[in-house]
């Protein structure tokens, strides 16, 4: 899939883990551990919102569109 | 689920595995069958069912591989699609019946019961073929009688699991949203 979640990277920058995420998004880590992989289908505004707050982040940190040409 | 609803399954699940074992056996009879009436044709009339196409095989060798392969093929296949029912609801968890395996299975039924129908079809068009030729094929009908119910049964069944294919992918997909 073209979408790139980089939530690896913005937790690394706010020198997060994915525990502390976890407890502060309100989500299981298994379901984080989804999104940070790629392997997510889709994701909600809300998760997209609590994430952005708690990382002090917009939408575009976490996610990137890289077209097929440039992989 | 219910305690009916279980009960007729676990009534559903003994009647697939009598019809499963009476189906092999007719498949193992029809084969051993064939091999006599190549080897030891006169034995024939002691042999399960007394298909004896003897005299069709003296005739036209053609006639008897092609009616022979039809009525070998219908009943394997036959055998097969019961193992399939088996094996379904052996392993389906009806508590969550919606997975790629039951997908699969549903799929597989379709495409043998279509199988089974059209073969029936094309054999039974040949034995009535054969029959304006002379030879005697009345004792073959019992064979492809039913051609046009299997037809019928494998498009809804095929519908059926196209449907529900479409349902586990979503369900996936809901999985995946977080």
């Amino acid at each position: 899939m073209p979408i790139i979640v980089n939530l690896d990277v913005m937790m690394a920058k706010r020198k997060m883990s994915l525990n502390e995420l976890s407890e502060k998004v309100d989500l299981t880590l298994s379901n984080l551990s989804i999104l940070k992989t790629g392997k997510a289908k889709a994701i909600r505004f809300t998760t997209l919102d609590a994430i952005c707050k708690v990382l002090d982040c917009q939408p575009g940190d976490i996610l990137e569109y890289v077209g097929d040409d440039k992989k | 689920m219910s305690k009916t609803n279980n009960f007729v399954f676990w009534g559903l699940y003994i009647v697939a595995w009598l019809i499963f074992v009476g189906l092999s056996i007719d498949a193992g009879g029809l084969l051993v069958n064939f091999f006599f009436s190549l080897y030891k044709p006169e034995f024939i009339q002691n042999l399960y069912q007394k298909l004896d196409l003897t005299e069709m095989y003296k005739d036209s060798r053609l006639a008897f591989f092609g009616i022979y392969s039809f009525i070998l093929a219908i009943s394997i296949l036959k055998a097969c699609l019961f193992y399939i029912v088996i094996r379904l609801m052996h392993k389906m968890d009806l508590s969550k019946p919606f997975n790629t395996f039951v997908a699969r299975q549903i799929s597989q039924i379709s495409y043998y019961t279509l199988s089974i129908g059209m073969l029936s079809y094309i054999a039974r068009q040949l034995a009535e073929d054969l029959m304006c030729r002379g030879f005697v094929t009345n004792n073959l009908n019992q064979f492809w009688a039913d051609s046009q119910a299997f037809i019928l049964m494998g498009a809804v069944i095929y519908v059926i699991a196209t449907i529900f294919k479409k349902g586990v992918d979503i369900q996936n997909e809901n999985e995946l949203t977080i």
